[in-house]
């Protein structure tokens, strides 16, 4: 975000980890304007922008989020934040605000800040999953988007999880999914130069019947079987969040044909017989859900960890830092 | 036909679409056939010329249009591939299998993969392309093995003789039960079952006329417990058999009609009628059972009882409280 703003703009940035420390900040005069994300731990970006309100701080907010679903804008706007960036920021569209509001109307170039940001780019483990962690966020979130607009719903889109673990332990990651429920899984290879890995969806077995039921209300068709909704769910989120990847990485991926890696069974059935090999694994975990329903279902990216350098060295590629 | 595509190939190109082992076909947005490959010609019966820039459903049947069309939405709409695998329809296209006598089915499994095409120009998606992939064989031998799988998993559990639950299983679930007890705190009672005399039937009749009549009483006991009862061979003569939501008064009805019926019973066996009786000991779940066996061993003990005061008896273990 820092790096989006113009660099002939006379500004002090704070950084905040959490709603908390943002309102810490405004309280400490460091937040004349604030760029708010909507995904945040401890205290998400509503929280924050309603403490805002009720207590009137004097601070400007501009929402820069990759939840890009529409009643996600309207719902925050409502409570008083000025505009609405999607993430990843297109930097006209950052002037054109600040110019609108009136905030900042000088030179637009932004490529020193760029810089300067990119120059602090770790190498270590923590900045390496760090970086996962955002190009997921976006792509979960136009995934998000995509499904919220085929179901009528709104699709809660938490933090991914992002961690470092066995290939065996995957079961236990899944926190959202009790071990005594029954699920279905499908899993779908992708292969691309900069990236490889394997996207696995995990359905809780007693959502299925309501998830048809939102489906079956787009079409008029014969109702379709279960494993026909869970196959249509998992193109739409699986598709849209590997076309998220890919465009971050201005790479092509390979899109494999996807396998059922069981039904109806519980998830230490499904990973007992389905999970071959037992390497290290980068693991993004996104659990979607959609509370007026009672639906979750997970998200989980996948990657070996031997590859995780070879996308870390692509996105910096694509953001400039090395050539 | 293939005759012809081959000659009217006019790069390697299209040379390769058209001797692909993968069905290509090219769609646009009103669901008009653009390009329809070999594969698909040869599979089929239909022929390109025949279904080129005609609308798909005109002339494929088996697909249903609205079915389809909304399939298609993310293609065209969000510019997803989209996926239909032979897990949740068998096949996109009625075609039979490649190989007509040895293949294990009549029609193909198919994967498709319907991916939009972009025109660069303007970025939009103005056409799909549809590959259908021949998995028969793949499909076919992931179904025989979850076949297997089902067989073998029954063939564990189950005693080949009588058809009941064999040893290892019916402890495995007795475990079970004793562990779950503990949570729903309704009755629950297991019996002891063994036929009396048993040896001198071997002796006098054979082996074979025991193996009849162990059959027998398995079958009495089947009919004589409910469907939700756990019913097992213990050992030679032994029968075990888990009663939920039954007090020991209950299972004491239970097995006095299991006890009757046998007594009642004429056995034959190669033109011989045998009579048998059985001894029944029956214990109900108490938290005094520290463990699932202690709990077993009072119904034991019961049946223990029932041989000593002179068999074909009932006896019911006599709880701790």
């Amino acid at each position: 975000m820092a790096s989006s703003l113009p660099d002939s703009w006379a500004i002090d940035i704070s950084f905040a980890a959490n709603g908390l420390e943002a309102i810490e900040a405004i309280k400490a005069g460091k937040g004349d304007v604030v760029f708010l994300d909507l995904n945040m731990p401890e205290m998400d970006g509503y929280e924050t922008m309603a403490y805002i309100k009720k207590h009137d701080l004097p601070a400007v907010v501009i929402v820069v989020s990759g939840d890009v679903q529409e009643e996600a804008r309207q719902r925050i706007k409502k409570m008083g934040a000025i505009d609405f960036i999607r993430k990843p920021i297109d930097n006209e569209k950052l002037s054109e605000i600040l110019v609108k509001y009136g905030i900042y109307d000088g030179n637009t170039d932004s490529s020193n800040r760029a810089n300067e940001q990119n120059k602090s780019f770790g190498d270590s483990l923590e900045d390496k999953l760090d970086a996962f962690r955002e190009l997921s966020n976006v792509a979960m979130g136009q995934a998000g988007e995509r499904l919220a607009r085929v179901l009528d719903k709104f699709v809660e889109l938490p933090i991914p999880n992002v961690t470092l673990i066995q290939a065996n332990e995957l079961a236990m990651t899944l926190a959202s999914i009790d071990e005594r429920q029954n699920v279905s899984a499908i899993s779908k290879g992708f292969i691309g130069k900069h990236l490889r890995g394997e996207a696995l969806i995990v359905f809780n077995e007693a959502n299925v019947a309501t998830l048809n039921e939102l489906m079956g209300r787009q079409t008029d068709n014969d109702q379709p079987s279960d494993l026909e909704v869970l196959m249509d769910v998992s193109n739409l989120i699986i598709g849209a969040c590997l076309n998220g990847l890919s465009s971050q990485l201005s790479t092509q991926i390979t899109h494999c044909s996807p396998m059922v890696l069981g039904t109806n069974s519980t998830l230490n059935d499904i990973v007992e017989k389905n999970i071959s090999r037992w390497e290290q694994v980068l693991v993004i975990e996104i659990a979607y859900s959609i509370s007026h329903e009672d639906i979750h279902f997970e998200l989980l990216l996948v990657i070996p960890s031997t590859e995780i350098d070879v996308t870390f060295r692509q996105l910096l590629f694509t953001k400039g830092v090395v050539k | 036909m293939s005759q012809t595509n081959t000659h009217k190939a006019a790069s390697w190109q299209e040379a390769l679409i058209s001797s692909i082992e993968v069905g290509v076909v090219v769609l646009n947005k009103d669901f008009v056939v653009e390009e329809w490959n070999q594969f698909m010609e040869n599979h089929t019966s239909i022929s390109t010329d025949a279904i080129k820039d005609k609308s798909l459903f005109e002339q494929v049947r088996e697909i249903n249009a609205n079915w389809f069309m909304n399939k298609c939405q993310p293609v065209f709409e969000l510019q997803i591939p989209v996926f239909i695998i032979w897990e949740q329809r068998q096949y996109l296209f009625k075609m039979h299998s490649a190989r007509p006598i040895s293949s294990p089915s009549e029609y193909m499994y198919q994967n498709v993969t319907i991916f939009p095409i972009i025109n660069p120009a303007n970025q939009q998606v103005e056409k799909a392309c549809m590959l259908v992939y021949d998995v028969t064989d793949e499909a076919t031998s992931k179904l025989r093995i979850e076949g297997l799988n089902d067989k073998l998993e029954v063939i564990s559990r189950v005693d080949g003789l009588t058809g009941l639950y064999n040893r290892r299983y019916w402890q495995e679930r007795f475990e079970l039960e004793y562990k779950l007890i503990f949570r729903t705190n309704k009755a629950l009672s297991v019996i002891i079952l063994d036929i009396d005399h048993f040896k001198k039937v071997n002796d006098t009749y054979g082996h074979q006329a025991g193996d009849s009549v162990i059959k027998e009483v398995a079958k009495i006991i089947t009919k004589s417990t409910r469907e939700t009862d756990i019913a097992g061979r213990y050992g030679g003569e032994e029968f075990v058999a888990i009663l939920p939501d039954t007090s020991s008064d209950n299972a004491k009805i239970v097995a006095d009609r299991i006890r009757t019926t046998t007594e009642a019973a004429c056995i034959l066996h190669d033109g011989l009628e045998i009579k048998v009786t059985v001894s029944i000991g029956i214990a109900q779940f108490s938290v005094d059972y520290l463990t699932a066996m202690q709990w077993l061993e009072a119904a034991d003990s019961a049946l223990y009882k029932a041989k000593q005061s002179g068999r074909n008896l009932t006896m019911v273990a006599s709880t701790k409280v």
